[in-house]
């Protein structure tokens, strides 16, 4: 079924050692929820690596104000038994089609009696409710919000709008699994020393250029720390790396793991 | 110091700042070694005599600080077993510590269960300093920390300032935008994940605890090195340097374990003395004066030199 990643619903505090994810099954016959509904089963033996998290609560924050779309919900569940744990103030606001298409509904009624509120009701309506519920918050609430993209982008730019700062404002969007492609061999000039390289599909731009001698510095040779950069001058690159911002990526690139395609023309 | 378990820091025949991070697999933030005992002592002592200046923390730590509690207790037990055990009952932990034949008994998050801070208890089982940083949506904070032995910093100055400002006095790495990727690579660990570099500098004399409230004691020596004595005075300080994400409350955990090795020591191995003769030689003027080794230099070049000589001579 390839990669795909889920979110960990567990309660983070549990004394247990397992891991909990949810599933919805949409439907379609490829798709990774199908196969995980339909041809795993009790005892089967999953590869899975370890656990990341992208949507960290914040624990700075005054109030946490949780807001989910659909199957959204999922990060929601562990963080509000965190926060719940740390005895930290959060409400949830949670829309969906109708009590009986909305996932752990009954759970989260008996859990969070107090800080949970539900909507399926009209999209006009309920983004007029969730609009004020926003527009009332004390100073330095969180707000973090999952749910499809349209979703997101509406309320995210509604609070925006009302001025709440970035560093207050998070979102889990479902990053898409990497794709790992058969590397291809390719060659880069390197401006300094005027030097070419010829990069194999065995080897990375990093190995290729210390061979030939020209002293990259490097650390991790994973893509994450940043120290195996050099400037991009020509030449279409594709990058691997999860250091960059977009910005930096149209100038830059991590030699270790990040490639060329044909000819690259780069400085040290 | 054992020369055979000492983590030389140099690879390469001249000196450069840089991340020079590798990952730990297992991602244990500690080591135990033949100091154990005489170094649990030396910080136990020091907590007692000036606890303030040892240990120090802001409430938002505490969270962190149980989860670093438990980490490291587990971290020794599965490391060490032979010498440490942990066993769990629930929320109820029981660690035995057979080197010093010490028990510490705790009910996880119950802060009525033990007198002292999390950190500030666990600190006292391991040779290595122990840092948190809170990791904000607005960057990384030094929230709590117990630290005996720094070199020539202080924990009441930094509590509660940013990564990026407590390393501005580096030379050199302000403008290069250096920094601010240290905190972006720091920022991005994974959970359960480990990452060690290892930073060097020197100490006059074999002292672990060179605070920079005590620097008129200790600083002064400097002074006194000469080429006679540098082999006998000065010592390599290496900090083993390790950063792991908590994965409960998303904060990093720094821990910093800290070597010295005397020149007299160190020059017996052919190849460290090569090395390190090769990273002072080139040191620019604004590191030496920032790892406060301008004032000895000379002196250092100077018994390093004459020791090289000799060697070729016993050979010839
Ligand atoms: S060496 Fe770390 S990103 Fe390339």
């Amino acid at each position: 079924m390839g990669l795909r990643q889920y979110s960990l619903i567990n309660d983070p505090f549990q004394e247990k050692s397992e891991f909990t994810i949810a599933v919805k099954n949409v439907g379609t016959k490829e798709g990774g929820s199908a196969f995980l509904h339909h041809h795993v089963h009790t005892g089967d033996v999953i590869e899975a690596s370890g656990p990341e998290n992208f949507f960290p609560v914040r624990t700075e924050a005054r109030h946490h104000l949780l807001l989910a779309a659909g199957i959204g919900i999922t990060p929601f569940l562990s963080m509000m038994a965190f926060l719940k744990g740390m005895n930290q103030p959060f409400e949830l606001h949670y829309s969906g089609s109708s009590e009986h298409e909305c996932a752990f509904y009954s759970t989260i009624k008996e859990n969070y009696p107090d800080e949970s509120t539900f909507y399926f009701m009209k999209r006009e309506q309920k983004e007029r409710e969730l609009k004020k519920v926003l527009e009332d918050q004390p100073v330095g609430t969180h707000i973090y919000i999952c749910g499809p993209s349209s979703f997101m982008d509406t309320y995210l730019s509604y609070c925006k709008n009302l001025g709440y700062p970035d560093e207050n404002l998070h979102s889990e969007r479902f990053r898409p699994a990497k794709i790992t492609q058969k590397p291809y061999p390719f060659s880069v000039t390197e401006k300094n020393t005027g030097k070419t390289v010829q990069v194999q599909s065995n080897q990375s731009l990093l190995e290729a250029l210390r061979e030939e001698g020209i002293p990259v510095p490097y650390a991790c040779r994973m893509g994450v720390c940043g120290t195996c950069e050099v400037n991009v001058c020509n030449g279409e690159v594709i990058h691997h790396d999860t250091f960059l911002t977009e910005d930096e990526r149209k100038e830059k690139m991590l030699t270790c793991v990040s490639r060329g395609k044909g000819h690259l023309s780069v400085r040290v | 110091m054992s020369i055979h378990s000492f983590p030389f820091p140099f690879s390469k025949e001249e000196y450069a700042y840089s991340n020079n991070s590798s990952l730990l697999d297992p991602p244990w933030m500690i080591t135990v070694t033949d100091d154990y005992k005489k170094e649990i002592m030396l910080k136990r002592k020091l907590l007692q005599q000036n606890h303030d200046r040892c240990f120090r923390s802001l409430p938002i730590s505490l969270e962190s600080q149980w989860e670093v509690l438990r980490l490291v207790l587990h971290q020794l037990a599965e490391a060490y077993p032979s010498h440490f055990s942990l066993s769990q009952n629930g929320k109820e932990f029981k660690f035995q510590n057979h080197l010093l034949e010490e028990e510490v008994q705790f009910v996880f998050r119950d802060n009525a269960s033990i007198d002292l801070e999390p950190l500030d208890i666990v600190g006292r089982h391991v040779q290595e300093d122990l840092i948190l940083m809170g990791d904000r949506s607005d960057g990384l904070f030094l929230e709590a920390g117990q630290l005996c032995f720094p070199s020539n910093w202080s924990l009441t100055f930094v509590l509660g300032m940013e990564f990026k400002s407590i390393h501005y006095p580096v030379p050199g790495i302000k403008d290069s935008g250096f920094i601010e990727k240290v905190e972006r690579f720091i920022s991005r660990i994974g959970p359960n994940t480990a990452w060690e570099r290892k930073n060097w500098s020197i100490t006059i004399s074999e002292k672990l605890d060179t605070p920079l409230e005590t620097y008129a004691d200790w600083g002064r020596l400097r002074k006194e090195v000469t080429h006679e004595n540098a082999g006998e005075m000065v010592h390599l300080r290496v900090e083993v340097q390790r950063l792991y994400r908590l994965p409960i409350n998303h904060d990093i955990l720094f821990s910093i374990h800290t070597y010295l090795l005397s020149l007299e020591e160190l020059v017996q191995h052919e190849q460290w003395l090569k090395m390190f003769y090769e990273n002072i030689r080139t040191l620019s003027s604004d590191i030496a004066d920032y790892k406060g080794i301008s004032q000895y230099k000379d002196e250092v070049i100077h018994f390093l030199e004459k020791t090289m000589d000799d060697k070729e001579k016993m050979i010839r």
